[in-house]
């Protein structure tokens, strides 16, 4: 049987300074990634479909990518979709959804009963957002992460009532949402609404085990050392179950062509496996200069 | 082990809901009387309107039922299929003050000075509010509104000259449109309103289970404006004066068959004309000698010749669908001025789709405004793909699934802690199940990864309860239970409502999809918090006390 066992980090060895410097270095890349995008594009990440307005259309044929360019134009997406490499999402945008909708009708493609290949191929779905609706979806979901945020930062600084260890919280959960931002734009991947979804979810779950560690250090009684080991030895499982379980989903619902689901768990994959290190890193040595030094002062 | 309710009524709470879950999620009802359950749930068909009376000419239902399956369970858009259209209301309106007695005159000046036709002019004053003045004709601006307003002697207060229409109008619509969709045969519809977040514009969306883009855009893309035209040419001289509007008809009946037979040449709608409208149209009549040189005599379409053309004109959103003379039963009753005393109609038209179409357009009533489809969303999904993604994401579910089970059970390596902590954590997403059959809720992919966000939390609040009450140290007693399991709380609740607080606003932004995945995770996280995570703790130390 394999054996798990949260290995026990010796923190005595690294100084507050050595500890905080990865995770700043970190998020300080991730900042000028998302700075650079900024002014390079003028968004942040780039928008999908959902968020620029466009059509997405759906199709199984038996006809090449290369004819379905033919089709769509030059400026449409093509990507290959699901197990059986018969099917594809076309997107397009928004004033080219007409004329696509008819070269495709007249290329012989109808909207049947079945999403099969054969038979002069198939519109299975289309899904279609207009420029103006995008938009502002665009603000609206900017306007939800940014709310989502407030609200958690103040429920965290009333609860634990005091500066450093809030910070800490807050700090982790900014950097938990600022590396995955910095990754979709280092790995192409354009904002959807199931991206902001994760996004939200990322906030949730990054608290959780800041929470525990400074609920173990700050309130219970025995060393920092120890308390930071147990707390570790929860949080630590706690997310890896979570990380395991969102590769899995996203690997597994890429493979199916199942629309939402990967872009949610890929960017929880990205949001966990930065909040170990933020956790574990950041707050730990900024709960450690709090408990010998700030609390001192 | 210890089964007594007081020590142990966190887990006989679970083992309740569980039932009560089981009770929701599958129709033993129709099970017993061997029916189909899936077919008796709240969105049943409700066709036979048309289709008992007409004999033979079915009504068309397209599509999945909602609920296809063994349970009790509705599946939206993205898991059975079907059509949503998310659109913009057209008009534009500002608030002035006016007296009640002020507003039809006005109504009339306004639509003249703008070029619309009367219809799309609605002015309505408040007793002790701002009137409100919309129009809805989508080609005059919202600055033109406010010239005009101000021309006439009014004053609008510029802030509230805008896009959009009032919110009388916007449930008006849904109203008319939750009747189309019901009338016209696409069965499970749903018609609602979305407001973006500052409540600066508003969408109406419609849900049509099954139904094709084109099927739902033709259904909802007209008002369903019933004019009934007098045109009259006198020489080489057309007049057209509006007689009737759809809102003066009541008691609309089923569009009939023609039956040369039996004598009914043309298939027809019978209808009654209210009393005020039936005696104008006996004055106009009258008076425009309809009912005297015009009795069948309608020329339509010529511009000269003949004794000039008496046309009583059917419209159907501009369109023309019937013309014909007045004929000579109904013209006695005007000349006499009997009509409005018992004012049966009879509105033929060409062929039965067209009749059908009037009937359903005199039944559901107008809509005040149109929906803009061009600057809205459409999304149309094919019933089986819809159904693959339903059975694929139930896999993708059990291999998450699976995947948080071997990490548990290489974490604790005991039966005894990982199997109540995987139960406990699939009774939770159970318990939601239970909760989306019960209150009907449409199950969509977004809901589905709110499941997997309410496993995600839960596992790790099981990891946090576990860790605690397992600790090494002190010998387990009632009381030492207690305090652990209190601390863990702490954590856990600190954490859940950090989440809830998180998902709360989009709850009430509009970004569609994911309003069902915020409300699942919010549900998820307070019945895991208030009874599986409880729970949990209660079998734990039933085992620990045990050894």
């Amino acid at each position: 049987m394999v054996e798990f066992e949260v290995p026990e980090v010796d923190y005595t060895r690294y100084s507050n300074r050595q500890l905080l410097a990865v995770p700043l270095a970190v998020l300080g890349i991730a900042l000028a990634i998302i700075v650079g995008a900024y002014f390079l594009t003028g968004t942040p990440v780039t928008p999908g479909v959902e968020f620029t307005g466009g059509t997405e259309f759906h199709v199984a044929t038996e006809d090449t990518q290369a004819t379905l360019q033919g089709l769509a134009g030059e400026t449409a997406e093509i990507r290959p979709v699901g197990l059986g490499g018969e099917e594809y999402i076309i997107t397009v945008q928004p004033d080219r959804t007409e004329a696509v909708e008819s070269a495709l009708r007249n290329a012989g493609y109808t909207t049947g009963e079945q999403c099969i290949a054969t038979g002069g191929g198939t519109i299975c779905s289309i899904s279609e957002r207009s420029a103006a609706f995008g938009e502002r979806a665009q603000q609206t979901a900017l306007l939800g992460v940014a709310a989502a945020f407030v609200g958690m930062s103040i429920l965290i600084f009333v609860v634990f009532r005091s500066f450093v260890p809030s910070i800490a919280v807050v700090a982790s959960a900014f950097s938990d949402i600022m590396i995955p931002v910095a990754l979709m734009n280092v790995f192409g991947i354009k904002l959807s609404l199931g991206a902001v979804a994760a996004l939200l979810m990322l906030i949730g779950y990054s608290v959780d085990s800041d929470i525990l560690l400074n609920n173990h250090i700050l309130r219970r009684r025995g060393g920092f050392y120890e308390s930071t080991y147990r707390a570790m030895r929860t949080g630590v499982t706690m997310t890896l179950t979570s990380l395991s379980a969102m590769i899995v989903m996203a690997i597994v619902s890429r493979l199916f062509g199942i629309p939402l689901l990967p872009d949610i768990a890929l960017i929880l994959v990205f949001g966990l496996a930065a909040d170990l290190m933020n956790t574990y890193m950041m707050n730990v040595s900024l709960l450690r200069w709090y408990k010998y030094e700030g609390v001192a002062r | 082990m210890d089964l007594s309710l007081r020590e142990n009524w966190r887990v006989w709470m679970l083992v309740a809901l569980l039932i009560l879950s089981t009770i929701a999620l599958f129709p033993f009802g129709s099970l017993l009387a061997g029916g189909d359950g899936a077919s008796d749930g709240p969105t049943a068909v409700n066709d036979t309107l048309v289709n008992g009376t007409d004999g033979g000419v079915a009504n068309e239902t397209y599509g999945t039922q909602p609920g296809g399956d063994f349970t009790n369970l509705d599946y939206g858009l993205d898991l059975a299929g079907g059509t949503r259209i998310r659109a913009p209301f057209v008009g534009v309106t500002a608030e002035i003050s006016i007296a009640a007695e002020e507003a039809d005159a006005l109504e009339r000046s306004l639509a003249s000075k703008l070029g619309v036709d009367p219809i799309d002019v609605s002015v309505t004053p408040y007793q002790n509010a701002p009137g409100t003045v919309e129009v809805f004709s989508g080609d005059v601006s919202p600055a033109e509104l406010e010239a005009t307003l101000q021309d006439a002697g009014y004053d609008p207060d510029p802030e509230t000259v805008r896009d959009g229409v009032t919110e009388q109008t916007r449930s008006e619509v849904v109203d008319v449109l939750t009747n189309k969709i019901n009338e016209g045969g696409l069965t499970g519809g749903t018609v609602s309103v979305i407001s973006t977040a500052g409540g600066e514009e508003y969408f109406a969306v419609v849900e049509v289970p099954g139904a094709t883009q084109s099927e739902v855009e033709r259904l909802i893309g007209t008002r369903g404006v019933i004019e009934v035209i007098a045109q009259r040419r006198v020489g080489n001289e057309t007049t057209s004066e509006t007689v009737l509007y759809g809102e003066d008809f009541t008691n609309p009946g089923i569009a009939q068959q023609a039956n040369p037979s039996e004598g009914v040449q043309r298939p027809y709608v019978p209808v009654s004309i209210e009393p005020d409208a039936a005696r104008n149209f006996t004055d106009v009549m009258n008076r425009l000698d309809f009912s005297t040189q015009g009795v069948g005599n309608c020329d339509y379409g010529a511009a000269t010749g003949g004794d000039g053309s008496y046309c009583l004109v059917t419209t159907l959103d501009g369109e023309v669908i019937y013309t014909a003379p007045l004929g000579d039963g109904l013209a006695r009753e005007f000349r006499q001025e009997t009509f409005a005393e018992n004012p049966g109609f009879v509105m033929e038209t060409g062929n039965y789709s067209d009749a059908r179409q009037l009937s359903i357009s005199l039944r559901v009533g107008t809509m005040p405004t149109n929906v803009n489809l061009s600057s809205g969303t459409t999304y149309y999904l094919q019933p089986s793909l819809a159904e693959r993604f339903k059975s694929l994401a139930l896999v993708t579910g059990l291999v998450t699934w699976l995947a948080v089970s071997i990490v548990v059970f290489i974490r604790y390596r005991r039966k005894e802690i990982a199997i109540p902590m995987l139960a406990t954590a699939t009774a939770e997403v159970y318990l939601l199940l239970g909760f989306a059959a019960s209150i009907g809720l449409a199950l969509d992919l977004s809901h589905i990864a709110g499941f997997i966000a309410v496993i995600g939390t839960g596992v790790d609040d099981l990891v946090i309860i576990a860790d605690e009450i397992l600790q090494r140290g002190e010998i387990a007693t009632g009381r030492v239970f207690q305090d652990r399991f209190r601390k863990a709380f702490w954590v856990i609740g600190v954490a859940a409502v950090t989440t809830i607080i998180a998902m709360s606003p989009l709850t009430v932004l509009s970004l569609g999809d994911l309003t069902g995945f915020a409300i699942v995770t919010i549900v998820g996280v307070l019945i895991g918090v208030l009874v599986t995570r409880p729970a949990y703790g209660d079998i734990l130390r039933n085992l620990v006390l045990e050894e």
